[in-house]
């Protein structure tokens, strides 16, 4: 694809600007590709992690659910339910903002020390609830750490995609523009040195003759 | 070739210039020592940006018991991971010996420090951020440019 030149006056200045204008576009191109490079590591390191932390929450809810139908099986659903709705607490999530080569992720944290789900009554209860509440605590943080995950997946996606696309613009427009700009005033420059030697020739031929 | 105006180009160089405002932005006014975030409720420092950077108990608690309770007031969080002009590594900045324990411990590696300075490769820095995701932040150097 041949460069499209950018619109300048053919003057000494306007190369020097274009040149101080280049040696700034590859700084740039090169900061731009390092924190790219670690994105994409951040990236990928997230994404396993959010594919372990989905799992891990399946496997946690299938087993609460065989354990919560079995504590209903012996207290009754009636029973059980009257006693779960006096305790229902909601849980303290502790949520703030880091910082990832310049991409604000979200971070939460499960507090009360992860045990919220426990304030039933433990005389009229059995060992069947509290394995279904242990198991029940477990789901919430996988859910918490779920959504911490999905969240900075989404962020950084997002950002990487920014990023490459100012890569993108960097190295197939932005410096080639510059380059072939530069090149073209070198080329006028010199063909303007050129005219003026056979002018000053011809003038020379002129002012003998005469 | 005819010369023609680009018309993206005023916009791009905008972007590249917060490009460079932004790389930055997350690093640390101050450091804290592990001590006194083990104390504070919701442990966080204020980044140059203005904004904070919060820290998660479990991975300050997990610091917390790999170095001895005398040593917690010489580490200072976050550790900064600078990454110069070589892409193939990255530099922990190291103020006392107590993150050469820290990160070797990490690792499951011996490292030493030179000039301050703890090199380690791409794949330990991915170990490294896994198990330290809000006590580690990147320093983009200057020597980027070099």
């Amino acid at each position: 694809m041949p460069q499209q030149l950018i619109k300048v006056r053919p003057t000494k200045i306007e190369l020097v600007k274009l040149k101080r204008r280049l040696r700034l576009a590859e700084r740039v191109q090169k900061i731009v590709k390092d924190r790219l490079s670690i994105l994409t590591m951040e990236f990928l390191q997230t994404a396993r992690e959010t594919v372990e932390a989905k799992r891990k929450l399946i496997d946690a809810f299938s087993e609460t659910y065989k354990a919560l139908s079995i504590a209903t099986g012996y207290h009754g659903y009636i029973a059980l339910e009257k006693e779960l709705i006096a305790t229902e607490t909601g849980p303290k999530v502790a949520a703030g903002l880091r910082n990832i080569a310049g991409v604000r992720i979200p971070s939460f944290e499960l507090r009360d020390n992860g045990k919220p789900m426990r304030g039933y009554n433990l005389v009229d209860t059995s060992s069947w609830l509290d394995h279904a509440a242990q198991l029940a605590e477990k789901c919430l943080e996988a859910t918490v750490e779920l959504a911490e995950l999905q969240r900075s997946l989404e962020l950084l996606g997002m950002e990487i995609n920014r990023t490459k696309r100012i890569t993108n613009a960097l190295e197939y427009m932005i410096i080639p523009g510059l380059q072939a700009t530069i090149k073209y005033l070198n080329m006028k420059f010199e063909e303007r040195d050129r005219e003026e030697k056979g002018r000053l020739k011809r003038v020379k031929v002129l002012v003998a003759r005469g | 070739m005819m010369p023609t105006n680009l018309p993206y180009e005023r916009m791009l160089q905008e972007c590249l210039r917060g490009e460079l405002r932004v790389v930055n932005a997350g690093l640390p006014r101050s450091q804290k020592q592990l001590s006194t975030l083990l104390r504070e409720e919701y442990p966080h420092i204020v980044c140059s940006d203005g904004s904070t950077h919060s820290f998660k108990k479990k991975e300050l608690e997990h610091l917390a018991s790999m170095i001895d309770t005398d040593k917690q007031e010489s580490l200072l969080l976050p550790m900064l991971i600078e990454l110069g002009p070589n892409q193939a590594e990255a530099a922990i900045i190291c103020q006392t010996d107590v993150e050469e324990k820290v990160i070797s411990e990490i690792l499951n590696m011996p490292v030493t420090p030179k000039q301050g300075r703890i090199t380690i490769y791409k794949p330990q820095l991915a170990l490294l951020r896994k198990a330290l995701k809000t006590t580690t932040q990147y320093v983009f150097s200057p020597k980027i440019l070099e």
